[in-house]
């Protein structure tokens, strides 16, 4: 997990932070750091591509814990969903982004 | 004849080969072996012409066959068969193009039996002979294949015995058509023809299979079989095959199936939640905003302990310090609380004694003529000291409801291992308000005038020590130290004494061996001076190697001079009294020989300085008066004395406790001969009365038994009656009126010529131990 916070500058400038926040989780936290990891992954890989940011890490998530998964990575949205207990993370990261990552088979 | 055909077929097979192969098949290939078989058969049995003639027609024939392929192969130019064949051969770049006579042309080739390549010469030395000798020419037969059949030959033995038992093997049926049409049809074309005998091949395997008996490699039997039927010219009989010893049968069961049954199951389906939430840029902001403050934070924090070790020791002392302190604050507030809670329960406990104490005068006493009585209240006693003398009592003069009690004992041979120092609230009767724990028993105890919370203790074991209740109970502020620094014996009586004159707090302390040292309170320790020895006025006594020594006498008892702080008095255990000043160190100012056994307590009038009372283990009470060797009154008490001390509200009322369990309050303006108060306040077999105070202020007394317990008792009116001014002198006040109270009474007693005073002497012994 990157915790570092990256400074954009002195005193009341404003400050850019690109780690990984998480808003909201119930999983392990196994599954979490894990989950983190991918996440953290993809939307560096994908920075530009949310699409294929989420699309990776749903087919992450499958292939290590089982299906189904379901991501959604965007700047703006709103959603509610269910999911299987135990298996949810909403996290932000980047500063602008927000990714919503569950399970429901 | 049949040899030439042969090789000429062979030649043609040579030459064919590549193309032969490409659509004729492995089937056909198995006839040509077949063919070839019959050959050999042929060969060796010259004598079946049939056979042979029909051999030599399917030679030709398929020589035929092979020509035209070849050519139509060969030329690549399809005449009518054209539309057969339309893939290009490929042929290899050394070819030879020959024309159709050079084709057609006949070339002998004869093969023989003899290997010409095989050397005839060969030779290996033989070391028997010593000579070489000629090798054994080898065999030109090299077998390529082998093949083990699992035909037998019709003619057989074992084929014999099958037929004699089974009758004659089955004919197929195919392979005899085949036969038949190539006798009879040979103007249709050979393609056709050999197509024919494939189908008839393929009829002929369907129908084998048909019959259920074994595949592929019994085709070369079939064949045999055939020819042999062939030549027999009978294809009927029973379908029967001949089997050898390697042949099987098959067998089959049918099993019963098993009966198929279908279970199912429904599980709980996983707990599912729901969550929902608007992702809007300004929420993540402020999320990473308020997550990077909690960081901050964590990190400052982190920072700090990091530092804390880092820094110096002390300062890391000074901050535990201050966490304890800060706890023992808490303590101490909390403690506070504690005790309060406790005295408001101990006052409704003791309400009714509360009453009594403050509120109950004994109406009884308006009935009586001069008697008085002593009202018990509350009994103080503490666990620990169960088992101890009460050694000591003394009152903290500015809290006049907190007295300080001493546990020890007198005994010699009981010794206590520890003695204890109480001091008790008369708001608080269960429980002490401070306990000190001391080395050895506790002796005897002072409270500082003017500071009340030092205290000074004096020890069995000759210490003495020093308490600041401010500070605490648990540790000495100062203690004497060493054996030098130390009383040899059991410190008997201690008093602080005036401050110095640059303002040093001081006491002083009495032993039993004879000493009276004043201890100084320094910066850090405690120095002493020895004040004065005391030596019993007899002659030196010789030890047994001729050392002399001088007696000392063994102080039991101090007082001094309420006014002249320097003069002070000391009772000795054989009933001496020295009148000494601090100033002199060698020199008494006055020996009283007061008492037959030791002097237990004495003390000086509150209103008249000059007169002292003192009394005794030789059951006697004495008042006397400074500087006159004689003993103003004398009162006996039919017990040894412990205490007798005078009351602070009267100048002619003392009080005094006897070891039988008895206190007796005297008032002399009541009675000069009899106590006006006698009462008997522990049981007076199991305990026995050490010690009595008067409170300064308020009408009890405090009186310590041997058996740990002290008990408060309130003084009856009559015990405490105020002067009452004669009508002439209304404005004169209390003090004036004792003290002309006391002078009174003491004119009385001084006017007495001397011969007179031995006489009252005895008069006075007498009636105080009626």
């Amino acid at each position: 997990m990157d915790d570092q916070p990256k400074e954009g500058g002195e005193g009341d400038k404003k400050i850019v932070h690109t780690y990984a926040l998480v808003k909201h989780s119930d999983m392990s936290d196994e599954l979490k750091n894990e989950a983190i990891e991918i996440i953290t992954t993809a939307c560096e890989k994908y920075a530009q591509n949310y699409e294929l940011a989420a699309k990776i890490v749903k087919e992450a998530m499958d292939k290590k814990f089982g299906t189904f998964w379901h991501c959604c990575v965007g700047e703006g949205f709103g959603f509610e969903v269910s999911y299987e207990t135990k298996n949810i993370l909403y996290l932000f990261f980047g500063g602008n982004l927000a990714i919503v990552l569950w399970k429901c088979s | 004849m049949a040899e030439q055909n042969n090789i000429k077929r062979v030649s043609i097979v040579s030459k064919e080969t590549s193309s032969f192969d490409d659509h004729i098949g492995d089937s056909d290939d198995a006839t040509l072996d077949d063919f070839f078989s019959d050959e050999c058969l042929d060969d060796d049995d010259n004598d079946e012409h049939e056979l042979d003639e029909e051999a030599k027609k399917a030679r030709r024939r398929l020589k035929q066959i092979r020509a035209s392929t070849f050519v139509r192969g060969g030329i690549g130019e399809g005449d009518e068969d054209s539309w057969l064949r339309s893939r290009q051969l490929i042929r290899p770049d050394d070819q030879m193009d020959l024309t159709d006579s050079e084709l057609c042309e006949e070339i002998p080739k004869v093969l023989s039996c003899e290997n010409k390549n095989i050397p005839q010469n060969l030779v290996i030395f033989s070391f028997r002979e010593g000579a070489y000798i000629p090798l054994p020419r080898t065999s030109n037969v090299i077998t390529l294949f082998e093949h083990e059949g699992t035909a037998i030959h019709v003619e057989s033995a074992e084929a014999k015995a099958q037929i004699a038992r089974d009758g004659e093997p089955l004919a197929i049926p195919g392979f005899a058509d085949l036969k038949s049409g190539s006798q009879t049809g040979t103007t249709t074309p050979d393609i056709d023809r050999t197509a024919d005998a494939e189908n008839a091949e393929g009829e002929n395997e369907e129908n084998e299979d048909d019959a259920g008996s074994e595949a592929g490699g019994e085709a070369d039997a079939e064949g045999e079989e055939e020819q042999k039927e062939v030549a027999v010219g009978t294809p009927t009989g029973p379908k029967k095959k001949l089997t050898n010893q390697f042949n099987f049968c098959e067998r089959a069961a049918l099993t019963y199936n098993s009966p198929s049954r279908s279970v199912e199951t429904q599980t709980v389906p996983p707990p599912r939640s729901s969550f929902g939430a608007n992702v809007v840029q300004w929420h993540i902001y402020d999320s990473y905003n308020e997550d990077f403050e909690r960081l901050k934070r964590e990190k400052e924090k982190e920072m700090l302990k990091e530092k804390k070790p880092g820094l110096q020791k002390h300062v890391e002392m000074k901050r535990g310090d201050a966490k304890t302190k800060a706890a023992e604050e808490f303590n101490r507030k909390y403690f506070q609380k504690c005790q309060i809670l406790e005295r408001m329960v101990n006052q409704n406990i003791f309400d009714e004694i509360s009453h009594d104490y403050r509120y109950y005068e004994d109406p009884s006493d308006e009935y009586r003529e001069d008697d008085g009585t002593l009202l018990p209240l509350w009994k103080f006693t503490y666990d620990k000291c169960k088992k101890m003398s009460v050694t000591d009592i003394c009152l903290n003069t500015y809290y006049y409801d907190l007295f300080a009690v001493c546990f020890g004992s007198f005994d010699f041979i009981k010794q206590v291992s520890e003695g204890h120092v109480c001091l008790f609230s008369i708001k608080n009767p269960s429980f002490p308000e401070y306990r000190i724990t001391t080395e050895s028993g506790a002796m005897c105890c002072d409270i500082h005038k003017k500071y009340p919370y030092l205290i000074v203790i004096g020890q069995y074991d000759g210490n003495v020590c020093v308490y600041n209740l401010q500070v605490g109970t648990k540790e000495a502020v100062y203690v004497s130290q060493g054996v030098n620094g130390k009383h040899s014996e059991a410190v008997n009586e201690i008093k602080w004494g005036e401050d110095m004159q640059d303002g040093e707090v001081n006491f002083y302390s009495l032993s039993a061996d004879g000493r009276v040292f004043n201890w100084v309170l320094m910066q850090n320790k405690l120095t002493l001076t020895t004040i004065i020895t005391l030596f019993v006025d007899v002659n030196p006594v010789s030890g047994p190697d001729g050392t002399v020594m001088k007696m000392k006498a063994s102080g039991t008892c101090m007082v001094f001079h309420p006014t002249n702080k320097e003069i002070f008095q000391v009772g000795t255990e054989d009933g001496l009294i020295f009148k000494c000043s601090t100033a002199y160190s060698s020199k008494y100012l006055m020996i009283y020989q007061a008492h037959y056994l030791s002097v237990h307590r004495m003390d000086f009038n509150k209103f008249n300085s000059n007169i002292f009372i003192s009394c005794s283990g030789d059951w006697r009470v004495k008042i006397w008066e400074d500087m006159r060797s004689d003993p103003l009154f004398i009162f006996d008490l039919g017990a040894s004395v412990g205490d007798v001390k005078w009351a602070p509200y009267s100048s002619t009322v003392f009080a005094a406790v006897t070891t039988e369990g008895r206190v007796y309050v005297f008032d002399l303006n009541v009675n000069k001969y009899k106590a006006i108060c006698s009462q008997q306040v522990v049981p007076r077999k199991k305990n026995k009365l050490t010690r009595i105070v008067f409170n300064h202020k308020l009408p009890f007394i405090i009186v310590g038994d041997d058996k740990g317990t002290s008990i408060t008792m309130k003084l009856s009116p009559n015990l405490r009656l105020p002067c009452k001014p004669p009508k002439k002198q209304q404005w004169l006040d209390q003090l004036t009126l004792q003290i002309q109270k006391l002078e009174r009474l003491l004119s009385l007693v001084r006017e007495l010529p001397d011969g007179i005073e031995e006489a009252q002497d005895d008069v006075a012994t007498e009636v105080g131990s009626n």
